[in-house]
């Protein structure tokens, strides 16, 4: 079974609004760092919890014709196994369609005996997860 | 407890009609309110869960029933009533990740709601 999570949700508001709310501080946590490059550092902090992760794909609305934009990237509290979490920003009918999976895909390797990357140490990347 | 390689093949690769009705049955947010609640404390009755809920004991009944279709809960026959419980691990630790999880994007995405319209009300 894949473990996910996923979410949609329309907004009154236009792809750049949201996207500036996605990306900025205060929704994925008070505090968001993000190096929207493939490969960037990310980091969220909401009082005394702090994850941290890397950005695995990051398209601004200002990158695309079509007006969408996405952004991918894998957080882990310390101690805890990285999720990846998959943000796609759409023009909707009446304003914006925000969609939201997370995933543990993880969790697949570690019952199989694979060590997890993110469990039990600070660093984890591109380059461990295709490892 | 950690299945077998084959017992992993076999939930990733096959039965699909299983994995829809596990995500099926927790499409629905009461269900998943419910499951959490079931997880947190001991082996629950439909009347003990209504309690605490804003619907009727019918209604909580037929959420159980979906629940237990889906192979989420078990039913204990305890005399005349039934206790229901979570399917013990690794099941369980799968749909309280996805519980937890659920109810942060839930929240999440009402606050993004409430921000925008805030916004737009502001700016005129």
């Amino acid at each position: 079974m894949i473990e996910q999570v996923e979410r949609e949700l329309e907004l009154e508001a236009s792809v750049e609004e949201v996207w500036d709310a996605v990306t900025g501080d205060g929704w994925l946590a008070d505090e968001v760092a993000l190096e929207l490059l493939p490969g960037g550092d990310a980091s969220f902090r909401s009082g005394p919890t702090e994850k941290a992760g890397w950005v695995e794909e990051a398209s601004p609305p200002s990158a695309s014709e079509d007006r969408t934009a996405s952004l991918v990237f894998w957080w882990a509290a310390e101690g805890e196994s990285a999720t990846r979490v998959e943000v796609t920003i759409t023009p909707g009918e009446r304003g914006t369609r925000l969609r939201v999976i997370e995933s543990r895909p993880l969790e697949l390797l570690d019952l199989v005996g694979v060590p997890l990357p993110g469990a039990g140490q600070r660093s984890f990347g591109p380059a461990m997860v295709a490892a | 407890m950690i299945p077998s390689d084959a017992d992993w093949a076999r939930a990733a690769l096959g039965e699909p009609s299983r994995a829809d009705a596990v995500f099926g049955a927790l499409s629905d947010r009461t269900r998943r309110t419910l499951l959490a609640a079931i997880a947190a404390g001991p082996a629950a009755t439909a009347t003990e869960l209504a309690a605490d809920l804003p619907i009727s004991r019918q209604a909580v009944l037929k959420h159980l029933n979906a629940l237990a279709d889906a192979g989420l809960l078990e039913r204990e026959r305890a005399g005349r009533e039934v206790r229901y419980r979570v399917t013990p691990a690794p099941l369980s630790d799968a749909v309280s990740w996805m519980t937890d999880v659920g109810e942060q994007w839930d929240e999440r995405l009402a606050a993004l709601g409430r921000q925008l319209r805030g916004e737009r009300t502001a700016g005129g």
